[in-house]
């Protein structure tokens, strides 16, 4: 073949040594080859950064139209009116905590050897009678609210209805019917002038907010006693809340005095609007919120709560088959431990619905199990029941990484740390487990990350209530319902107006698990390179 | 039967109930304990059969090693040596399927393979120094303490000290005491080597194996590897298995030739690289096969 190459490059035919090359559309095999592969790869990549960037543009657009969503908020008064409906659920939740004492208070008085029914009754009438007059207090603010409710919404319509012309308009326009355009009329929404009769309502609020403070006042203080200590505190506890809850007035009187319709909304406060944003709230009549913090919060929890469950058992199961276990058993153990991940998600979700998520009510309603923080519960559907479900999920990838970790220790240096007379669970414990930690770290983070972007299930199984869960009866959130980011956004992707606020309010709850994701991928990497290095 | 000459054979017949037989379990038995008998060897090997799975790697090993000296095994590769002195701290109960199936190990006329030995406080007799050094991903002083810990030691002053002692023994304080609470892994092979062996006479073992300990040392760390042991044999009954003849000759006072799973010959070295009495010894010390 040396005839083929040229012959300057080939002074020896007797010292064959060349390159032979096939050459095909001008490429070597080697070329085609090479090509193949790296086509390949480049494809995934720019895929990848093409996935990327469709987010973050998608995402971005909320920012101006969270910024919009605000503007109006205020423009049309809603955030006034805000302020003053927030001071009335204020006290709508000092009248639940009174009713909530009058609960316990029957439920003690009626207790076995105690009143009856009626009597018990007959002896909280002054009770009745104080939440009844403490209720009736802020009648006068609740009035206020729903007038004022009233105008601001009507400012608002206004305003979009003002809006919707301006945007026929500009359609008929660039249609050509000049004719047309010209014939919508548009009124500018004077701001100013519309909010009057907030503004006016000023003198007259304070007016009523003397008179409340001084009624609550003298309420509180003639507060009902009751004979037993643990309620008694409780009634002074509700004092002591009540007399917080007055001293906020003159700060809301002095908001409500200093508000200004038209001051700008930052895009910074438009970002934070999102991300410590409490409520995600959609198509509401009165004013949409767009924040993740309980949609974060909801994917934590249940996270959480799969992680502490699939740590012990992935990394548990891990040790015992690569320690412990003879063959047989490691035959048996390992691809029964990673057919878990043959489930389709959606399976286990269903399973979850119609097992897991009864039998764990019915469990929490046995009376000896009645000291688990938040049994009983009723609702079916909560972080618990997403979370046991997760964690199945999770140990398979906890379990296989973590056994790898496990193996990737040196056999040496457990013949080393036998030979000096250490024991098989001394070994494992000091020496194995150590070397082998942050492969293990690295397989929780990943597990992690399973967790997180898993949507069948949670949305199946954590109850899809949209709230932070409360966190003041301790332990006691895990049976709540919550919504995760994944989930709504399966969800909700379905039914949202595409281009609208709310469907890109979902790509932005999209960039914050894809940072996430990103993120714990990230350093789980990180961890088992360090690791990779230790070992040597 | 292969020729067993010299001492071996006027040592008296061990088998059977001894009456002079120890409790079994080693633990108990302190390092200075007076020798039973004059000339007995402190471990008597006797007609061991020893097999991986089903193919037999030991045939009929008969051999006693005698304390305070230095016994070397020699012969080709895969001739059983490794696997006869993983036999002497059961190190080969780790891997499945290995069974002796005839003859017993006796170290201080104990059987170290009865059901009631604990294998634990064997091993914190019978120390080992492995073919490739093998220290904890811990500190130098923390590799040194391990066995210490596992022994339940605690006090930080005992511990310090032992750990300046073991490195001493080791020749390898001078090189490593300013740096004891760095990374072992930091250190070269042959300082992880002697790291190794400090390791193990941290424990004070009464005897200790080293399975090739320099084949992966250059020969400066050789050297100073086989100074190393010249130093130990006062005070411990080392068993060294070497590939390399003249690290044999050097060090050793005793030396046992194995081919095949046999124990083909076994005398004091000088005798067995002057005058072997087997022609197989002969042709491997001189070189022509192995
Ligand atoms: N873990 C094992 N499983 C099965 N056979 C083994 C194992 N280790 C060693 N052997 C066999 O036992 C024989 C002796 O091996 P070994 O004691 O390691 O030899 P040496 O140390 O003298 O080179 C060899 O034939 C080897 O193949
Ligand atoms: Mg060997």
């Amino acid at each position: 073949m040396s005839q083929l190459s040229s012959s300057a490059s080939a002074p020896t035919p007797q010292f064959p040594i060349h390159k032979r090359r096939l050459r095909f559309l001008g490429l070597t095999v080697e070329d085609c080859i090479k090509s193949f592969f790296g086509g390949n790869a480049l494809i995934s990549v720019v895929v990848l950064g093409l996935i990327t960037f469709f987010l973050v543009k998608e995402g971005a657009g909320f920012l101006g139209q969270n910024r919009q969503n605000l503007a109006i908020y205020r423009l049309a008064g809603l955030e006034f009116v805000d302020h003053l409906r927030r001071q009335s659920e204020d006290h709508t939740a000092l009248t639940r905590y009174l009713s909530d004492l009058r609960l316990r208070t029957l439920n003690q008085w009626t207790g076995p050897g105690g009143l009856t029914l009626e009597a018990a009754n007959a002896r909280l009438a002054e009770f009745d009678d104080y939440a009844a007059r403490f209720g009736d207090a802020a009648d006068p603010l609740r009035g206020m609210v729903s007038d004022l409710s009233e105008v601001a919404t009507a400012i608002k319509t206004k305003f979009l209805v003002n809006e919707d012309k301006k945007e026929e308009r500009r359609q008929l326009l660039a249609e050509g019917k000049v004719a047309e355009a010209g014939a919508v009329v548009i009124t500018a929404v004077d701001f100013p002038a519309e909010l009057r009769p907030l503004r006016d309502s000023l003198p007259a609020y304070r007016e009523a907010n003397r008179e409340f403070s001084t009624r609550l006042g003298a309420l509180l203080a003639a507060a009902p006693r009751l004979p037993e200590p643990e309620l008694q505190r409780r009634m002074d506890r509700f004092a002591e809340l009540g007399r917080t809850y007055v001293a906020t007035f003159p700060g809301i009187e002095r908001d409500l005095a200093v508000w200004d319709h038209a001051r700008p909304v930052s895009a910074a406060e438009a970002f934070t609007a999102f991300i410590f944003g409490r409520q995600w709230l959609t198509a509401s009549f009165w004013q949409d919120w767009y924040g993740v913090v309980p949609l974060l919060t909801g994917s934590f929890l249940v996270a959480l709560v799969a992680l502490s469950l699939a740590v012990p058992l992935g990394v548990g199961a891990a040790v015992y088959v690569n320690q412990i276990a003879s063959q047989r058993e490691q035959r048996f153990i390992k691809p029964g431990i990673e057919f878990i991940s043959a489930f389709p998600s959606v399976v286990l979700g269903f399973f979850g619905i119609a097992v897991l998520g009864q039998a764990l009510r019915a469990m929490s309603q046995l009376p000896w199990l009645s000291w688990v923080p938040g049994f009983p519960y009723s609702e079916r559907l909560n972080i618990l029941t997403a979370g046991c479900l997760l964690a199945l999920i999770a140990v398979p990838t906890i379990f296989t990484l973590a056994e790898d970790a496990l193996n990737n220790v040196p056999r040496a240096l457990k013949e080393a740390s036998l030979a000096l007379g250490a024991s098989r669970l001394q070994t494992t414990i000091r020496i194995i487990v150590p070397a082998s930690l942050s492969g293990i770290i690295s397989a929780v983070l990943l597990g992690l990350g399973r967790v997180v972007g898993e949507t069948m299930v949670v949305l199946l199984c954590a109850g899809n209530r949209i709230a932070i869960p409360d966190f003041t009866q301790g332990l006691g959130f895990i049976v709540e319902p919550v919504h995760t980011m994944t989930g709504i956004i399966a969800q909700e992707m379905g039914e949202v107006v595409r281009g609208s606020i709310h469907y890109r309010a979902l790509f932005m709850v999209g960039l914050v698990l894809f940072i996430l994701s990103l993120t714990i991928n990230y350093a789980a990497q990180h961890i088992v390179r360090r690791y990779r290095i230790s070992i040597g | 039967m292969v020729t067993v000459p010299s001492r071996l054979d006027s040592t008296p017949p061990a088998s059977g109930p001894a009456p002079a037989r120890r409790p079994t379990v080693v633990e108990g038995v302190p390092p200075s304990v007076p020798a039973p008998a004059a000339g007995q060897p402190l471990v008597e090997i006797e007609h061991l059969d020893f097999f991986y799975g089903a193919s037999q790697a030991l045939r009929e090993i008969t051999l006693g090693i005698e304390r305070q000296k230095v016994t070397a095994f020699i012969g080709p590769s895969g001739c059983g040596k490794s696997t006869l002195l993983r036999c002497l701290n059961r190190m080969n109960d780790l891997i499945e399927g290995t069974r002796i199936v005839r003859g017993s190990i006796r170290i201080h006329g104990v059987d170290i393979n009865q059901p009631d030995v604990d294998v634990i406080e064997l091993r914190k007799r019978v120390g080992m120094v492995f073919q490739k050094s093998n220290p904890f991903p811990k500190s130098i002083h923390e590799n040194i303490t391990y066995g210490l810990r596992l022994q339940g030691i605690r006090d930080k002053a005992k511990l310090d000290e032992i750990v300046e002692r073991s490195l001493r023994g080791a020749a390898l304080w001078d090189e490593v005491k300013d740096r004891l609470g760095e990374s072992a892994m930091g250190l070269s092979g042959g300082q992880q080597q002697r790291l190794c062996i400090a390791r193990a006479i941290a424990v004070e073992p009464e005897i200790i194996l080293m399975d090739e300990p320099c084949s992966a040392l250059d020969p400066v760390a050789t050297a100073k590897v086989e100074e190393l042991i010249q130093d130990l044999r006062s005070r411990f009954t080392i068993v060294i298995v070497t590939h390399n003849m003249q690290q044999a000759a050097r060090c050793s006072d005793r030396t046992a030739f194995f081919y095949l799973g046999k124990l083909i010959e076994y005398a004091d070295t000088r005798d067995i690289f002057t005058n072997p009495a087997n022609p197989q010894t002969e042709a491997y010390v001189s070189g022509r096969f192995g």
